[in-house]
This record gives C-alpha cells, structure tokens and sequence, in this order.
C-alpha cells in the first residue's frame, strides 16, 4: 500500500464515520435547528466522498446545491417558523421507535447483501476526471438534451407555483380580514402589486 | 323486424324522456307510453301471423357485426321457444301501462323506465349471441331497480336493494360461464349457433352447467336463491309486481332452456335428477310459505315460487312433451300471476290493505267489487289447475310429460296443485265471502281502467284453457328438435356409460 | 459530431405535440402577465386549443415510420400517442370544467392552467419516455405540478393539508422510485435506455441477482403510488376529498393514465427477466385495489372520497389488461382508459356543478336532486352507472373487453374477482342515483331545497356544461359505436414495436420452456 492509497483510506474512513455520525444525529436529535446543520455535515462529507471518486465536478456541485442552497433554505424555513409547541409525549413511544429501528436495519441489511453479493459490472471507459465538465456538457447537449429541456419547464412551473403560494390574495371583501393576518409594517403598495398575476 | 321490438320502446322513452315539460304533460306521457306499447303489441301480433310452426329453427333472423373484438354481435332471431314469451311481454307491458294509476308522482319517468325494461325483456329473448343476451338482461336491471324504489311500498328501498345485488350476481356468474364456454371451446365465438359445448370435457360442462342454472336459478327463483322475490313482490307497484312475475321470471326459465339445455344438452341428463329434486322443493316450499302468509300479495308471490317449479320439472323432464309443458307452464303462470297481481293491485289501492285477515265479503254485490272478486275467483280457479281454463292445460302436459322420466317428483309436486286450492281458496273464503266489516263499506269506485288489463286476462284464460292448440302448436317444431339435440346426447353417452 | 447531423439525428419533430402544448403554456402566462386579470376571458380557451392542436398533432404521428428521438431519450411510438391523446384530453376537459370552480374561489385562474398544463406535459413525456433520466424527470415534472395544483386553494386547510400530504407521500415513493432506477443503472453497468438495459443485465450476468428484483420492487413502489394501487393508496381519499375538484379530476385520470403507461413501458422493457415476480406482485395489487377500493367505498359519506375508492378499485380493473399481457389484454386496458376518461370526468363534471351551486360535496346532500336539476341528476346516474359497468353505457364495454381479455388469457381468478367486485361497486354507485332519484319532495336535503334556478349564463359556466354534455354523450354512445376506438385500441398494440416484441418473446419463451432447460438466455 503506497501512501495514496494510505491516504485515500483513511480519509475515506473518516468522512464515511463523519457522513454516519451526523445522518444519525439528523434523525435523533430532538432540537430541529442542530438536525438542520447536522444535514449540511451529510451533504458535505457525501461531497467529499465524491472527492475521493475523482469527481470534482459533483462534489462541487453537491456543495453548492445542497449545502449552500438546500440547506440554507431549510434553516431559514425553520428560523422563520420559529413556533414552539411542545409536543404531547406520545405513550409508549419506544415501541414505534424500536420498530422503525427494526425496519430500518432490515433494509440496511438487505440492501448491502445486495451490493455485496451483485457482480457490479465496471465501467471500462477512462476516468474522466477534471474534463467531467466538457464531458456532461456534450451529454447535455446530445443525448440528454430532452431531460434537460424538459428541467426547464419544470424549473419554469416551480417558479411560478412558488410565487402562487407564497403571494397574498386580493379579495376585496376579505380585506380587513386579511390585514389582522399580516405584518403591520408592511406598505399597502405590495399588497396590492401582489394582487395582480404578474409573478 | 325484431328489431322493431326492441327500438321502438326505446323511441318511445326519448320521446318521453326528451321532449320539454311543457309540451310532454303526464297524460301526454301515459298516452304515447300506450300507443307505443300497443303498437309493439300489433306488431308482434303481425309477427305471430307470418310466424312459421312448422320449421323448428330460428326465423325473422338479422345479423349485424357489432364489436368484433369481442365477438358480440347483433344476431336477432325468435324460434318456438321466444315467440310466446316475446307476446307475453308485449301484453303485459300494454296491460301493466293500462293499469297504472293516473296520478302516480313522477308520470315521464316512470313511462320511459317501463318502455326500457320493455326493449331489454324484448331484446333478452330475441338475442342470438350469448354477450347480447347478457347485455339486455343486464338492461333490465336498473329500470326496475328505480321502479320498486320509487313507486314501492313502505320497505321499498331494502327490497329494490335486494333484488339488484341477487340479478347482479346472477348477471356476473353468467357472464363467467359464457366466457368460460367460449373460450374453453376454443371457439372464441359468442354466436349461439357456433358453440360447440360438447366438445369440453364433461367435468368442465358440468360446472359451466351448474354455473348457469345458479345464475338463472337466482332469476326463477329456485329455492336457495329465492329470497328477493317475496320482498320485490310485496314493495313493487302493481305494475311492476306483474311484471315481474309475468315476463322477468321467465327470463330465468327461458335462458336455463336455451343455454343450459340447449347448449349442454349432455351434462344436462346428468343434473336433470337433482333439478327436479329442486323443482319439488321449489313446488311444495312454495305452496307450504303460501299457505302461512297473511298478505295477498306475498301468497300471490309464493305460489310463483311454487309455479315455477313445475317449469323446472319439466324442464328436467326435456322430452318433447315436457318441453311444451314447460312453454305452456310458462305462459300460463305469466298470465295467471299477472292477473291475480293486478287483481290484488286493485284490491289494494281501493281498501288501502291487503292483509287477509282484516278484508271481508269484498263480494258484496252493493258496496263491494263484485267483478272483481269474481274474476279473482277465476284466476284463482285457473292457477289452482282447474279444467277448463289454461292452467289445467299446462299442468296437466307437465304432470304427463314428467311422470314416465321422474315419477316420484311428479307425484310429489301434483301435491302442490292441491296445496294451491288450499291457500287461495282460504285467501278468496276470507276476503270475498263473509260479510263485509263496517270499515270497508266506502270503497272507491273502481274505474274501467282497473278493469280492463283483468277482463283481457281472464278472457285469455279461459281462451287458452279452452283451445289450448293455439298455446302449444308454435313450439311443436322447437320442442321437438331441441330434444332431439338432447336424445342424440343421450345417445352418444350410452356407449360411453357402459363400459 | 457537427449540429447538421446532430440535429437530424435528434428527430425532434416527434415532440411537436408537447412542444404546441408548452407553447400554449407560454402564451397564456405571458399574456396573462401583460393583460392582467381580464384575460381570465380567453385564456382558457387558448390553452384549450393548445391542448386539442396537440391531440391534432399526435394524429399526424400515428404512422410515423421512426418513433425514436433524441438519441434514444424518447419513443413516439402508437402506444405513446394513445397515452399522450388521453392525458390532453383529460386536460382540455379538466380546463372546462374549472374556469367557473377558480373563478368562484376566488384564485387566479391562469397561473391554475399554466400549472395544470405543466402536468400535461410532463405526463406526456412520461408517456414516450425511454430512458431513465427522461422518465424521471417527466415523473417529478407531473408530480411536482401535482402538487401545486393539489394545494392551491391555500386559503382552505383542507387542500393544504391535502398537499402537504400528496407532497410528503410523493416525495418519499419518487425517492424509493429513484433508488430502483439507480439500481438498474448499476446493473446494466451504466445505461440509461430502457432498450439496452435487458441486453446489459443478460450480458453482465447479474439477471440472477437480488439487485433485479429490489429494482423492480422499488419501481413497482413508485408506480403504484402514482396509479394509487392498494396498498400505495393511503393518500388518495384524503388527497381527493382536499383538492379542488377539478384537480381531483385529471389526478383521477391524466396522472393515472401516465402512471399506466409508465408501468407498461418499464415493467416490459426493462424487467422481462423477472417477469414471473412482476406478474406476480401486480397481480396481488389489483386484487387488493379491487377488494379495498370497492368494498371501502361502500361506507364513504363524502362524494369525493367515494369517487377517490372508487377510482382505486377502477386501476384494479385496468392492471387485469397489464397483468395478462396479451394483445388484447393491453388493448382492453387502453380501450378502458379512454371510456374512463369519459365518464370519470364526466362525473366529476357533476360534481363540481353541484358543488358550485350548493357547496357540498356530502351525498346526503344530494338526495331528491331529481325534482330540482333533471339534467344534473341523469348525467350523474348515467356516469355513475358506467363506471359501475350496466350496459349499454360504455362502461360496460370498457369491463367486458377487460374480463374477456383476461378469461382468454386464462387468469380466472382475477376475473372473477373482478367480477364479484363490480357488482360491489354497482351497489355503490347505485346508492348515489338512488339518493337523486327516488327519495321524494318531502325527504330533500337541505341544499337541494335552496338549490338556485340553472342559470348557464353565469361566466364560466357554459364550458362547464359544454364538458358535461360532451363527457355525456361520450359516456352514452361510445359504448354502443365502440369499434373506432376498439380500432385505436388494437392498433395502438399492433403498432408498438416493444409490445409486439414481448408478446414474441413470450410466445418463445413458452416453446424454449417446453424444448430447452432454462440455461440459454431468453431471446429478445
């Protein structure tokens, strides 16, 4: 074992812990926020997994979007809802944990008979490595061009579904009403530019 | 030309369906339901005339392609078998729709329900091709289903209930055995003339065979399965009790004639024993349930049961002889049972009660009904068996056709004629003779309209019981060669038996 | 590769119909954005032209010669076109049917199309789509759109609740979708079209492997979801009382036709070498989809949730044609799709109205609606008694060819439990045309007795009657002159390739079994 590989173990070692360690702690922690950044650990050490892949691309990728978009979106929607409610201990609780753990180890186990016991067939083509990028490119622009079009009709649609729930409706005999519910430092203006369908 | 049987009920209910309120009033609505249905009735009578007794086939035939994918086709043709049926059903249709009460709630509906179940019973026995079969008698269900929930009495809803899940069933298990028979058969046909059921293996026509006598068997009804029939009848409006007794009973018999028998004629003579077990069972349960009844239309509704027993005896009988007495049997109940369901209509909508033990001496010549009572007492007279009137005719052929195949059956269900005599002459001594109670001293006077469909009826009886040639000599022909399919059976069989 | 040959090669014409229809789309947020909320008064009709230029273009495409685009990602071919003509057509009757509903809740009415033909057009790309990225990204198009559309009467809780749980619910059956997809990725050692990932799987000698199998159960997972198959259909009662009817409608039928569609394409082309287990888990959903979804119905109180069991027991009803797998048996399933089309919209059609103009969905409320609303009451009766299959409707037709189909294909059992089941299904439906029909003045409900005069003058209502009697019509005569679409039944099935070729293979197979042991690989 030359010291590469000695490296490329151990690293491999520690995210794959890191990446366990903080996926547990996402599932059993009772605080939401500590769940949330304990998320971005996850998606961090996959990203780095991805390092130790020869991918940079996708680890860069994996970063940008999830850590920095996905997560950060998560966070806000947590901290924006910042309502707590106690829950009501639910009797007996540990049985269903229990159970869950149960199915959950089932799965985990038949799944990794399968990934051990199936003859991965290897790809024989040369690591694309740093050209990655010129490599999806020409995937995008050939043979996937239609699922990548078609992204964007649906990026297209979630934008605009977006803007449909999180605008405030104008209905003019609901109106006093309405203003109990929002904020009152919000100008009148808005609502009603909100009003109109221009997105 | 059949085909007219079939559309011009349907006309019929578009145009009383269809039109604007204004122009279609109640009495509008009543008078077109009449005129199409009197003229279904001429036009059947025209086809009677030009009707051939002397071929045993099938005649008036057409032949449409329809779905080819599934091989349902429109094949239309009537033989011995259908042609008295088909006229019974546009009797009484005519008569059912003569009968209804002018002011019933509902008129444009309730016409356009009948003309349909008209069209599908016309359509059920015309139908040459098993799906087409299906697909009218499934027709049929949903019309009369609104009738009896609609226009019943006070359990209408359990008893309209009832019957549409016991012919839903029935109509499902038919189904399945005509798949089974065509595709088993490895004809891929549903035309009836090119099934060749006797090529299967005998275990699988027998539970083919089976199959269908539980799905028709449901619709006779046989004892088992009978127990929608009692509920209907009591709940239906009198129009649609005669109905049913008259024309959707046979439906059971006619389709357990022509394609259990005729299309399994083999597996046949090995169930025909235990039918006709079953028919004794259906003939004295009935008779027995009649007697113990108080109201009349539950007895009226009993002695069906009992009476298509003997339909079923002979049908399991199926000599030549039998089989007319089937046909004659079934005609006979269709007008009998019609006449006394009207007669207890009338009965009924006048006293307002049909329990036997609080009418008296409605026969009381001032204040009561004395023609109808004394045409009750003919139709009870006719369905009791006796001579002179076309009961006895079909009775007596049925006794003497079964009795050389299934002595002990036949004997055993001449009882029932005699238990007959004992609860109708108990229903009429109670609610005609005797003197009549204060409370029924107002009755109603009793319009012509109420009269008619009865006075038609009995005429027919007595007709019919008098020259019963005119009953039986249009089935000679088809008798005679569906039995013949039945004697080759068996004579294919025996050497097969023997060794 | 230069952009001459590339362009040549992409055969992009075989998407004109999504393409009419995503420009549609375009049309009427763009000049929505630009008018402002008085284009409410043609952009409805704008999209409904797009949709109906879209069923045009998909007739030109019938006979076309080279079904495949895209370098493989899509599949034009006859078995697509059916599937695509059936989700826009669902469409365009969904948007006549919901310009009143939006207008009345007081949404906007185009941002509502616009998601709407989203949906469309992703499950017109799942309907052709051939290779596993397409199909993924079709599925979360229609499903994501879906969701949207479930929840967009925000103000109402019940159709967020509904959304929130369709989301969370579809979300997590596109993730397990996703895992079996990436597991036949692996599989094939790294392809992506469906045509060459069997060829791969035989080649690498893994078809004996569990990983198939957990494949084709996580794939399964997700399509059962989207069909909402028992036991994958825990969200449709609840997801169909919540949302507007409307989107109930096309969930009940654009979605679960592309969710059909999807099954025949995936499960026959990249799972024949465990078609026994396919077989076999179908055939244990159908019969749960028919024994739950009908029996359950029986104690619905709530129209929409009724329609919802009784939409699950109609998918059991369709997979008896998938199951079977024979010509017919595909042909019956098309031919029942498109009479379910009819006459589930046209339900729902009449649901809505009454909606509308009572604001229940309840069925008690709708007793003795005869004396108030004739026209209302007999088109209801009529889809009603189609769905529970009494001729001469076309629904009768539409059960008749399945259980035909499947008694000649020998599967009895599925049969007769079909059978059994529908007339469960007729006691149902039976129950609803009794509540309108016979209970008399005195017994109306309090709704039906405040029950305005018909005024289709009202805006937005002459399309929803124009959909009422459309799907009417359909519902009574396609039935009775059922051969033209028997024609497009069958001959969607002839005209498929990958059908045609598994009906082959199947046909091999049985003689291979009977001469050779099961070593040689299974011819394709």
């Amino acid at each position: 074992m030359n010291i590469a590989d000695g490296v490329q173990v151990v690293s491999f070692a520690v995210l794959a812990l890191m990446m366990l360690g903080a996926a547990l702690g996402v599932v059993l922690l009772n605080n939401i926020v500590y769940s949330a950044f304990l998320l971005g650990l996850v998606f961090i050490s996959i990203s780095g997994l991805y390092i130790l892949l020869n991918a940079g691309f996708v680890a860069a990728a994996q970063v940008l979007i999830y850590v920095g978009a996905v997560n950060v979106l998560i966070l806000f929607g947590i901290m924006l809802v910042n309502k707590r409610q106690p829950f009501a201990p639910v009797r007996s609780a540990w049985l269903s944990k229990v159970a869950t753990a149960v199915v959950c180890l089932g799965i985990f186990a038949l799944l990794g008979t399968m990934v051990l016991a199936t003859p991965w067939q290897l790809s024989t083509e040369a690591i694309a490595g740093d050209g990655a990028l010129v490599k999806i490119g020409l995937h995008f622009f050939s043979d996937f061009l239609l699922p990548f079009e078609l992204a964007s009709v649906l990026l297209l649609m979630a934008l605009i579904g977006a803007i449909v729930l999180a605008r405030r409706e104008y209905l003019p005999d609901e109106l006093e009403e309405e203003t109990v519910l929002t904020l009152p430092e919000r100008p009148r203006e808005l609502t009603s530019s909100g009003s109109r369908s221009n997105p | 030309m059949l085909s007219l049987l079939i559309w011009g009920p349907l006309f019929g209910t578009a145009l009383i369906a269809l039109l604007p309120a204004a122009v279609m009033t109640p009495a509008r609505a009543r008078q077109i339901a009449l005129v199409v249905a009197a003229g279904v009735l001429l036009w059947t009578g025209y086809l009677v005339m030009q009707f051939d007794p002397n071929l045993p086939g099938l005649q008036f035939r057409e032949s449409l392609s329809w779905v080819d994918s599934l091989g349902l086709t429109y094949q239309l043709g009537v033989d011995g078998l259908s042609l008295p049926l088909i006229v019974i059903n546009s009797l009484l249709v005519l008569m059912a729709l003569v009968a209804t009460d002018l002011n019933l709630t509902r008129p444009r509906l309730y016409y356009s329900l009948v003309l349909i179940l008209e069209a599908g019973v016309a359509g059920a026995f015309v139908a040459q091709n098993l799906l087409l079969f299906f697909l009218f008698y499934e027709v049929e269900l949903i019309p009369l289903y609104l009738m009896i929930a609609i226009w019943g009495g006070a359990k209408r809803g359990y008893a309209a209930t009832k019957f549409l899940i016991y012919t839903a069933i029935s109509g499902v298990l038919m189904l399945a055995a005509f798949f089974g028979l065509s595709f088993l058969s490895g004809s891929h046909s549903f035309d009836y003339d090119g099934l060749q059921a006797q090529a299967l293996p005998m275990a699988t026509q027998l539970v083919l065979l089976i199959t269908l006598v539980v799905a028709f068997g449901i619709k006779i009804p046989l004892v088992p399965f009978h127990t929608w029939l009692p509920d209907a009848h009591v709940e239906a409006p009198t129009p649609a009790s005669v109905l049913l007794a008259g024309v959707l009973l046979k439906l059971g018999t006619y389709g357990l004639l022509k394609f259990g028998f005729g299309l399994f004629p083999e597996a046949w003579q090995l169930i025909a024993p235990g039918l006709a077990v079953v028919a004794v069972i259906n003939v004295l349960y009935g008779s027995f349930v009649a007697i113990a009844q108080t109201d009349m239309k539950k007895i009226v509704a009993y002695s069906s049961v009992g009476h298509m027993g003997y339909v079923i005896l002979a049908s399991a009988a199926a000599t030549p002889l039998a089989l007319m007495g089937a046909i004659a049997q079934m005609i006979s109940h269709g007008l009998i049972s019609a006449l006394l369901f009207l007669l207890v209509g009338v009965v009924y909508s006048k006293t307002g009660t049909r329990d036997v033990t609080v009418l008296r001496g409605l026969l009381a010549p001032e204040c009561g009904m004395p023609l109808i009572g004394s045409l009750m007492i003919v139709g009870v007279m006719a369905s009791a068996g006796i001579p002179g009137m076309v009961g006895f005719i079909a009775e007596f052929i049925v006794y003497r056709a079964s009795f050389p195949v299934f002595p002990i059956q036949t004997i055993l269900s001449m009882l029932g004629t005699g238990l007959t005599a004992v609860y109708f002459l108990n229903l009429v001594n109670r609610v005609f003779f005797g003197r009549m109670t204060e409370s029924l001293a107002q009755l109603p006077r009793i319009a012509w309209r109420d009269r008619i469909p009865s006075i038609v009826m009995v005429v027919l009886v007595i007709f019919l019981g008098l020259q019963p040639d005119w009953l039986v000599h249009w089935s000679k022909s088809t008798t005679l060669a569906l039995s013949e399919v039945n004697r080759t059976a068996t004579a294919l069989m025996l050497p097969d038996s023997e060794p | 590769m230069d952009f001459a040959t590339l362009a040549a090669q992409l055969n992009a014409g075989t998407i004109l119909p999504e393409g009419i229809v995503i420009t549609t789309l375009l049309v009427v947020l763009v000049g929505d954005l630009i008018v402002g909320r008085s284009s409410n008064r043609w952009t409805p009709y704008v999209a409904i032209a797009g949709l109906l230029g879209a069923i045009v273009a998909l007739y030109y495409q019938w006979d076309l010669s080279d079904p495949i685009s895209f370098l493989g990602s899509f599949n034009s071919d006859a078995l697509s076109i059916v599937f695509r003509g059936i989700i826009a057509l669902s469409a365009a009757v969904t948007v006549l049917m919901s310009i009143r509903y939006v207008e009345q809740s007081g949404t906007s009415l185009a941002e509502f199309i616009v998601i709407l033909m989203t949906a469309t057009v992703g499950g017109m790309f799942l309907a052709g789509a051939d290779e596993l990225v397409t199909i993924y990204v079709a599925l979360e198009t229609l499903s994501i759109s879906s969701y949207l559309l479930t929840g967009y009467m925000k103000r109402d809780p019940r159709s967020n609740e509904a959304a929130l749980k369709y989301l969370l619910i579809g979300a997590a059956s596109s993730a397990i979708f996703l895992y079996g997809v990436s597991l036949l990725y692996g599989l094939s050692g790294g392809e992506t079209r469906l045509s060459v990932i069997t060829t791969n799987i035989a080649a690498n000698n893994v078809d004996q492997s569990i990983g198939v199998v957990i494949a084709l159960v996580f794939v399964i997972a997700g399509i059962a979801f989207k069909i909402a198959a028992v036991p994958f259909h825990q969200w449709t009662p609840d997801v169909y009382e919540g949302s507007p009817t409307p989107v109930v409608a096309f969930l009940s039928v654009g979605s679960k036709a592309a969710g059909f569609v999807l099954a025949v394409r995936l499960l026959v082309s990249a799972f024949p070498l465990v078609s026994e287990q396919w077989h076999f888990v179908l055939t244990a959903l159908a019969l749960l989809s028919m024994i739950l979804g009908n029996v359950v119905a029986l104690a619905q109180t709530s129209m929409k949730r009724l329609l919802a069991y009784s939409s699950i027991g109609q998918a059991g009803f369709v997979m008896i044609g998938l199951i079977i797998g024979t010509e017919a048996g595909y042909a019956s399933m098309i031919f029942y799709l498109l009479v379910y089309l009819f006459m589930n919209l046209g339900g729902f059609a009449c649901v809505i109205l009454f909606s509308l103009r009572t604001g229940t969905d309840e069925i008690s409320e709708y007793s003795g609606l005869y004396q108030k609303d004739p026209l209302l009451t007999l088109a209801l009766s009529i889809c009603l008694l189609s769905l529970g299959g009494i001729p001469p409707l076309a629904g009768f037709f539409g059960k008749l060819y399945l259980f035909w189909a499947g008694w000649q294909a020998g599967a009895y059992w599925l049969v007769l439990v079909g059978l059994m089941t529908s007339v469960v299904s007729i006691y149902y439906y039976i129950r609803v045309v009794k509540m309108m029909v016979v209970k008399e003045a005195d017994e109306m409900s309090e709704s039906v007795k405040n029950y305005p005069a018909s005024d289709w003058n009202l805006e937005g209502m002459r399309p929803l009657q124009v959909s009422l009697i459309v799907t009417l019509v359909a519902t009574s005569l396609a039935g009775i002159l059922s051969n033209p679409l028997f024609a497009l039944a069958n001959g969607s099935v002839e005209k498929t390739p990958l059908l045609q070729s598994s009906l082959n293979t199947a046909q091999t197979a049985l003689v291979d079994q009977s001469v050779a042991t099961s070593s040689t690989p299974a011819p394709l």
